[in-house]
């Protein structure tokens, strides 16, 4: 075989072939779980401010993983894994917590952190801090190195008290969520990163496993565009 | 071929040597100071002078190997489908598998000095009495606190020319703590405390990254740190919220 | 030396072979499948579902049900059975499991014959290459930038250990399976491996240890690294079951391997073939098996005592329940470190046959080759805490350590003497296996003295856990093992296939992956000489430009194995043709026609010197 045929088959062997893998290549990217995007919503009258819900919930059934909870009904999970923010501004946050708790086993988390005026206001008290022994789960943002400013928030978020049943989210009953607010500063664009740090996931060691460490639970990404 | 021939035609093969290896040492003393993160402590300006150290005495060695790899290819390759003719079947040469064994044990040996005596350098206390700050890793985060006070933070801060003693632990997996411009790490690991020191003697920021695969944010498990004077560090400790 | 009868007429297909004549692949898989449905079945209705290792339980019965269902379903189990009946193996038997005269569809069968069992060799290999190549392209592409936007952090982190460990099994086999198997018999003068059926059990269990491994993306992955350490691995799913039973099927299939290889190199040497006489592959493939027999022990410990910990309320590794990480770290490091030489030696033995040849010169200072070979074998059984410099296990015994992992630099500098002794005023035939031994001898130096910084401790403290050290072993996996291996591949396809492994595409291949090794693995270097930890699915700004280049690099190692795999598919039945002794070499596997017999050799020859005297003009042929 002569050099420029042999070249030849090289190089078309290496198009074919790259465009094959290039194309599987899309649909593992497109196959990577993520939810729908929750868009932070514009405040009327307020520019450089958004407004943005989420929540916890006890159990996967209320319909963000699929009609039956998904693969894992029983596991604790945020409602949105997939969260976009404008850059260089305020996000006033909402979280409603459904679940019940326990002490934090690392009781740094107690404190509000990151937050405008390091507070948050819970069921309409503003506090600093919360009682360490008495949490469901945190909200702890940061930005994933390389992309994006600087940016750590951490919101423990207490314990749901209410046992009254009254709240029914795609067919099931939930007790009314105690609800947390706060404000926290984009910077620039970038990728952000968020996890509960109040393990609860199964594992003998550090109860990090399970919903813990599977990404769409307990974890997700903030985009700032 | 006479032993005229080979002596000249080994020339090639020491001119290309000997400038690989001039290159090569050139390398080795730029590319690790302009590489590594900035030293802030006498531990990190030993290690990038030992990385400087071995890279220079392993420069003849590389520029050995490609130089031969070239000289053998240019001097001694043959091209073509036909078989080459047999060389002289030369099967052994005790002096110099001597020499050769020599040189490398004592490369060897002056290496091995060198790190055994930086590492009794590293180990050595100053014996002053070091600050203690206890670490720990978190899934996916460190946190810091000073014993004697009650502050714990996410951000380390140091005093300068200070010895200081992380004792340092996890409270779930294993995490490597590692002060990337101090040259120092350890593993933190649940159920048991393990120690490194350090002396801080520079003023400025730095950074803890986890280099213990630790789970699904491991890459994220950055934090910051400031080296700053002990009037900072003590108006620092003063002003953050007292913990239980 | 000794000339042998030509191809027999083609006959009929044996007679015997009972159950055999209809097993194969397909109906191992099936049984494989059948059998782990059946244990599911059965563990999931008997087991207390409410225990907490419930599922981790099932997991590993699923295991053990497909490893024996695809063993009778191949039909490996049927010799030592009909033997437990009275009823063992007759000769007819014996020639239908060797595959007489079955063409193509022997090699999709439990065939004993080493020749087939090499091949199958070589396609197992390529395929845990290819998907650990399409692993490390995702990861790749996943760090062409910072910030983490291909794949999520779950995923990556999946891919890495799985990158990992089939990297590790495909270069465990790479050398010493194919040609371990095809070549070493011939080479030694016998008619076939001293246990044909262990030989063919070896490598089915290969892939059906491998198809677990594989099969751990499906169930959950494995995001715990490839070092499976306690505590991390308590928190992966079942992934990390499947991970540990398709260890221990794996070192079953290596175990099994090593102790085959060694009976056969010192029972079956043909009548001349002393000690002293071996060609110096063999040597390579004796200090492999018995590295190999020393170490995998190891690694069945680490494996069984996680699974217990994981399906049976033990405590080895939890340190809540009064165990460490530590003794998982230590034991799966026993088994790990002598695992790179396991790697590693096979191809130096058969680089230093190639040079040998290649250069028409005998191997220089034969005693001193294996010694040195010897002394890598041994020192590497004393090193393996160096992996654990950091861990805060045993600070006190850095020092020794310490010190044996630079000593090892001794023999590995001999190991450069013997080879550039051997090629020193040779006439060096520049042929493709030529070509990729001095590629190898370019990044073994680089490989090998990055080692070194690595073993010091000081420098230890800065760059463990860093991308140098992922750069450091990647020019050993990469830039030499695998370059020994591609040697060893162009050096005997002729040999398997009568044709020559096409000599441009090989030299276009050759290249691109060097190159691409070089942008790849150098950028490597400095990212983490920059400070970038390893495992990281995306990293700080400060790295984006090294990684950047190490990406496009990958892509240009890709388009080189990718030239590669249409070179050895176009040349198998299509490359130049060949005679049985291509390269004018002397030991006996080219004395035997291509293809060779079923038994290698009708009258078995007798050996009166080393294959090392090139000073007689050999006529191509």
């Amino acid at each position: 075989m002569n050099r420029s045929k042999s070249l030849g088959i090289a190089l078309a062997s290496v198009l074919v072939i790259g465009a094959a893998l290039g194309l599987a290549g899309f649909a593992l990217a497109s196959a990577s779980p993520h939810q729908t995007p929750l868009v932070c919503a514009a405040v009327q009258g307020q520019s450089k401010t958004c407004s943005l819900t989420m929540a916890t919930y006890p159990d996967s059934g209320e319909g963000v993983h699929g009609k039956d909870g998904g693969p894992h009904p029983d596991w604790v999970t945020y409602s949105n894994d997939n969260v976009i923010l404008p850059a260089n501004s305020t996000i006033d946050m909402t979280i409603d917590q459904y679940d019940s708790g326990g002490s934090l086993n690392d009781a740094f988390f107690d404190q509000i952190m990151g937050t405008t005026g390091g507070t948050a206001t819970i069921d309409g008290k503003t506090v600093t801090h919360v009682d360490p022994n008495n949490v469901g789960h945190t909200f702890t943002l940061r930005n994933i190195p390389g992309s994006g400013t600087y940016l750590f928030v951490s919101v423990p978020l207490p314990a749901d008290p209410n046992t009254d049943n009254s709240v029914v989210l795609n067919g099931t009953h939930y007790n009314k969520p105690v609800v947390v607010q706060f404000s926290f500063k984009t910077g620039t664009k970038g990728v952000y990163e968020f996890n509960c740090e109040f393990p609860c996931g199964g594992s003998r060691q550090g109860q990090f496993g399970e919903a813990m460490s599977t990404f769409g639970y307990m974890s997700g990404t903030f985009t700032v565009n | 071929m006479s032993d005229t021939d080979n002596k000249k035609s080994l020339k090639s093969f020491y001119w290309m040597w000997g400038i690989g290896t001039v290159i090569a040492v050139l390398l080795s003393l730029w590319a690790p100071g302009h590489f590594m993160p900035r030293s802030m402590s006498g531990n990190m300006r030993l290690t990038i002078l030992t990385m400087v150290v071995f890279s220079v005495a392993a420069a003849p060695v590389v520029a050995g190997v490609y130089a031969i790899a070239i000289y053998a290819i240019r001097t001694w390759g043959v091209h073509g489908d036909d078989i080459p003719p047999p060389a002289e079947q030369v099967r052994d040469n005790p002096k110099s598998v001597g020499t050769w064994l020599l040189v490398s044990t004592v490369l060897t040996v002056f290496l091995l000095v060198w790190g055994l005596t930086a590492l009794a350098a590293d180990n050595a206390s100053t014996g002053k009495n070091p600050l203690v700050v206890d670490v720990t890793g978190q899934q996916w985060l460190w946190s810091f606190s000073y014993p004697g006070t009650h502050v714990q933070s996410n951000e380390l801060y140091l005093p300068v020319n200070r010895e200081v003693e992380f004792r340092v632990t996890s409270d779930d997996v294993t995490h490597g703590f590692w002060i990337v411009n101090m040259g120092v790490q350890v593993d933190a690991n649940p159920g048991t405390i393990t120690t490194i020191h350090t002396t801080p003697n520079r003023l400025g920021d730095f950074t803890i990254r986890c280099e213990q695969f630790c789970g699904l944010n491991h890459a994220f498990m950055d934090a910051n740190g400031h080296v700053v004077t002990s009037q900072q560090f003590n108006s620092w400790l003063a002003a953050q919220p007292q913990r239980a | 030396m000794t000339t042998t009868l030509e191809h027999p007429v083609t006959a009929a297909i044996p007679q015997g072979g009972g159950l055999a004549r209809r097993q194969n692949y397909a109906t191992g898989v099936a049984a494989g499948v059948i059998f782990a449905y059946l244990f599911w079945l059965i563990s999931h209705m008997t087991l207390d579902s409410t225990g907490r290792p419930f599922g981790d339980q099932v997991a590993t019965f699923t295991c053990v049900g497909w490893m024996i269902g695809f063993w009778i379903g191949i039909g490996a189990f049927n010799g030592p059975f009909r033997w437990l009946l009275g009823r063992d193996h007759t000769h007819e038997d014996d020639l239908y499991y060797a595959g007489q005269n079955m063409g193509k569809a022997r090699y999709w069968k439990f065939t004993t014959d080493h020749k087939v069992v090499g091949v199958q060799y070589i396609v197992v290999v390529m395929s845990l290459l290819g998907v650990g190549g399409m692993l490390a392209m995702a990861m790749r592409t996943n760090l062409i930038t910072p910030g983490n936007h291909f794949i999520n952090q779950q995923i990556y982190n999946s891919f890495i250990a799985i990158h990992g460990m089939v990297m590790i099994l495909a270069l465990i086999v790479v050398i010493a399976g194919p040609w371990g198997n095809f070549v070493m018999p011939i080479m030694l003068g016998a008619r076939d491996m001293a246990f044909p059926r262990l030989n063919a059990l070896s490598l089915w269990t290969l892939v059906s240890a491998a198809t677990l491994l594989v099969g751990t993306l499906a169930v959950g992955g494995l995001p715990v690294g490839w070092v499976v350490l306690d505590p991390i691995s308590d928190q992966a799913g079942v992934g990390m079951d499947f991970f540990a039973m398709a260890i221990l099927v794996f070192a079953v299939s290596t175990t099994v391997a090593s102790v085959n290889n060694l009976v056969t190199i010192f029972t079956m040497r043909t009548k001349g073939m002393t000690l002293e006489r071996l060609p110096i592959f063999v040597w390579g493939i004796v200090f492999t098996a018995i590295l190999g027999l020393y170490a995998f022990p190891f690694f069945i410990v680490a494996e069984t005592l996680q699974l217990l910990d994981r399906t049976s309320f033990t405590s080895f590794f939890v340190s809540t329940g009064g165990g460490t990480g530590w003794l998982q770290a230590n034991l799966f490091w026993l088994m790990g470190h002598p695992e790179v030489y396991v790697i590693l030696l096979p191809a130096v033995g058969a680089l230093l046959e190639i040079a040998a040849v290649m250069s028409r010169k005998p191997v220089f200072s034969y005693r001193t080759a294996v010694g040195a070979i010897a002394a890598l074998s041994g020192l590497s059984a004393l090193v393996w805490a160096h992996h654990m410099f950091t861990s805060g296990w045993a600070p006190t015994l850095g020092g020794p350590f310490m010190l044996t992992t630079e000593l090892i630099s001794i023999p590995t500098g001999v190991f450069f003497l013997v080879l550039i002794g051997t090629l020193w005023r040779g006439h060096i035939w520049m042929k493709l296996p030529t070509i990729w031994m001095f590629g190898f001898m370019a990044n073994f130096v680089i490989g090998g003295i990055t080692g070194i910084y690595l073993s010091d401790i000081p420098l230890d403290d800065q760059l463990h856990g860093t991308m140098f050290v992922t750069a450091h072993f990647h020019y050993i996996f990469v830039g030499s093992v695998l370059f020994g291996a591609i040697a060893a591949l162009a050096f005997w396809f002729p040999k398997v296939t009568g044709r020559f492994l096409s000599e441009s595409l090989g030299r276009v291949s050759f290249w691109l992956v060097f190159v691409g090794v070089q942008i790849t693995f150098l950028a490597m270097f400095i990212s983490g000489l920059k400070g970038m930890p390893r495992r990281v699915a995306s990293y700080s700004i400060l790295f984006e430009h090294t990684n950047f280049a190490s990406t496009i690099g990958a892509y240009i190692i890709m388009s080189g194995m990718i030239v590669l795999l249409v070179a050895i598919i176009t040349s198998w039945n299509k490359g130049e043709p060949a005679g049985p002794n291509p390269w004018g070499a002397n030991s006996l596997e080219w004395m035997v026609p291509t293809p060779p017999p079923l038994e290698n050799f009708t009258v078995q020859p007798v050996v009166t010197e080393d294959p090392y005297n090139f000073d007689k003009e050999v006529v191509r042929s």
